[in-house]
C-alpha cells in the first residue's frame, strides 16, 4: 500500500513502491548500452549528414529511388509498437500479468509487419541491382537501416523474453525492472529510426 | 578456492592483460603501421616498398607481438577465476568466457605471423604478394571478430548477476563489454569496402571498434585487480 500525493490528490493505491519520478526506468546499466548506441548513430547521421554536403545531386538522385510511403509506413509501426510497450510496462507497474502479455503480444505482432516492410524494401532494390556497394547514399542506407534492423530483432527477441517471463514468473519489482529496461530499449529503436526516416528519405538537398 | 595464495597467480595473471595492451600498442601497432592500418587503395608498390625498407623494424613488431599474444589468454583465466566467484567455478559462462580469450589469440598469433612472413624477405617477393600478406593479416583480424565477442558477451552476462551490495566488476561495465561485443559485428562490412567509414582504417572500423574495446579491456582490468584484492580479504576472515 502506498500513499501518493501527486497534484494535491491523496490516493491509496496497492501498486509496488516506485519513486516514479525520481527514478530512471529500468535497470541503470542499460542506459549505458542505450547511450552508446545513440552515440554511434549519432555519428552514423553526422557521416550520412558530411556526405550529403559533399555529394548532393549523387544524394539527391539516390533519394528518390527509396519509396516513402514504405518509409512512413515503417514509422507509424514502431510508434504503434512502442505504444502498446508503453501500456505493458504500465500494467506490470499495477502487477496485471493477463494485460502485461497481451500488450506486448501486440507490441510483437505489430512490430514484426516492420520486418515484412523491410524485407519488401530490400529485395525490390536488390532485384533492381540496387545494394550497399552502388554507391555512398546507398552504402549509408543499406548499412544504417541494417545495423537498425539487426536492433529491431534483438527488441524482438526481448520482448519474447518479457513475454515468457510474463507467463512464468511473478509479476514484481524484479519483473518491473526487466520490462522496463526492455521498454527503453524498444523506445530507444523507435527513436533512432523516427530520426533516421527523413533523414533517408526525406530531406532535400539544399 | 584451496590455497590463499593462489590470489598471487590470479593477480599475476589479471596484470597480463595490460602488459598485452602495451605490447600490442607499441610494438603491433606503431612499429607494425597498423594505427591506422595502410589505407586499401594504397598501391602495392607503396606497401611492398615499406615492407622492404622497414624490415626490421616490422619483424621487431612482430616478434614481440607474436611473443606477447597468448596474454590475452592469460588474462581472460584471471576474468574467469573472478567471474567463478559470481556465478560458481563450473559456470558455463566461465567457460565461454576463458574460450572466447584463448581463441582470440589465434587471429592475433596467425596475422602477426602473416605480416612477419611479408618482412622476412620482402626484396624477393613481388609487390602484389606483400600486399596480399598485409591484406590477409587485417582481414584476419578483424574478421575473427566473433571469438572475442563470444568473451565479452560471457564476461557481461556473468557480471550482471553479481549480487554483492557493491559488484566485483559494476554492472555498467558489463552492459558496456556486451555493447562492445556486439558492436564488432559492424566488421563483416569491412572486405566489402576499401574506402570510406567501413574500410579497415575507416573511422568506424578501424578507430571506433579499436577504440571501444580499448576502454573495456583497462577498465575491467582494474575491476578484476580490485576484486582479486577483495576476495583474497573474504578468504582469509
Amino acid at each position: 500500500m502506498r500513499l501518493d500525493a501527486g497534484e494535491g490528490v491523496l490516493s491509496l493505491t496497492t501498486a509496488p513502491v516506485h519513486a516514479e519520478k525520481d527514478r530512471l526506468p529500468g535497470d541503470p546499466g542499460v542506459w549505458v548500452f542505450i547511450t552508446a548506441d545513440v552515440f554511434v548513430f549519432g555519428l552514423f547521421f553526422l557521416l550520412f549528414s558530411l556526405g550529403r554536403v559533399a555529394h548532393s545531386a549523387l544524394y539527391e538522385r539516390s533519394r528518390l529511388v527509396l519509396n516513402p510511403a514504405l518509409g512512413l509506413a515503417n514509422t507509424l509501426i514502431l510508434l504503434t509498437s512502442s505504444w502498446f510497450m508503453v501500456l505493458a510496462v504500465s500494467a506490470a507497474r499495477e502487477g496485471a500479468r493477463r494485460r502485461v502479455m497481451r500488450n506486448l503480444a501486440l507490441a510483437m505482432a505489430v512490430g514484426s509487419v516492420f520486418a515484412v516492410t523491410k524485407i519488401i524494401e530490400y529485395t525490390t532494390k536488390i532485384h533492381a541491382g540496387i545494394t550497399m556497394l552502388s554507391n555512398e547514399f546507398f552504402t549509408y542506407y543499406f548499412v544504417f537501416t541494417g545495423v537498425h534492423f539487426l536492433h529491431f530483432i534483438i527488441g524482438m527477441v526481448v520482448l519474447m523474453i518479457c513475454w515468457r517471463k510474463a507467463k512464468t514468473q511473478p509479476i514484481d519489482g524484479n519483473y518491473v525492472v526487466w520490462i522496463e529496461s526492455s521498454g527503453c530499449y524498444w523506445h530507444m529503436v523507435d527513436l533512432l529510426w523516427v530520426v533516421l526516416f527523413p533523414m533517408l528519405y526525406l530531406l532535400r538537398a539544399a | 578456492m584451496g590455497n590463499i595464495s593462489e590470489f598471487k597467480y590470479w593477480r599475476f595473471c589479471a596484470w597480463n592483460g595490460p602488459v598485452f595492451m602495451f605490447v600490442f600498442i607499441a610494438f603491433w601497432g606503431l612499429m607494425g603501421h597498423n594505427i591506422p592500418p595502410w589505407n586499401p587503395e594504397t598501391p602495392a608498390a607503396v606497401v611492398a616498398n615499406w615492407f622492404r625498407a622497414d624490415a626490421n623494424l616490422i619483424r621487431t613488431g612482430m616478434v614481440m607481438g607474436m611473443t606477447f599474444a597468448v596474454c590475452y589468454c592469460v588474462w581472460g583465466l584471471a576474468i574467469g577465476r573472478v567471474m567463478g566467484k559470481i556465478v560458481g567455478k563450473d559456470s558455463l559462462l566461465v567457460d565461454l568466457q576463458v574460450w572466447g580469450a584463448g581463441l582470440t589469440v589465434v587471429p592475433l598469433l596467425v596475422s602477426t605471423s602473416f605480416w612477419l612472413a611479408g618482412a622476412y624477405r620482402p626484396a624477393a617477393l613481388p609487390d602484389e604478394i606483400l600486399q596480399l600478406l598485409y591484406d590477409w593479416a587485417w582481414l584476419l583480424i578483424d574478421l575473427a571478430y566473433s571469438v572475442t565477442t563470444v568473451q565479452l558477451f560471457a564476461a557481461g552476462v556473468a557480471f550482471l548477476q553479481d549480487k554483492r551490495q557493491v559488484p566485483l566488476v559494476p554492472k555498467w561495465l558489463a552492459w558496456y563489454g556486451i555493447w562492445v561485443g556486439f558492436m564488432f559485428v559492424a566488421e563483416c562490412l569491412m572486405p566489402f569496402f576499401k574506402t570510406g567509414a567501413f574500410a579497415r582504417d575507416g573511422i568506424l572500423n578501424f578507430w571506433i571498434e579499436f577504440s571501444i574495446w580499448f576502454v573495456w579491456a583497462p577498465l575491467l582490468t582494474v575491476y578484476i585487480l580490485k576484486a582479486i584484492t577483495r576476495l583474497e580479504q573474504e578468504a582469509r576472515v
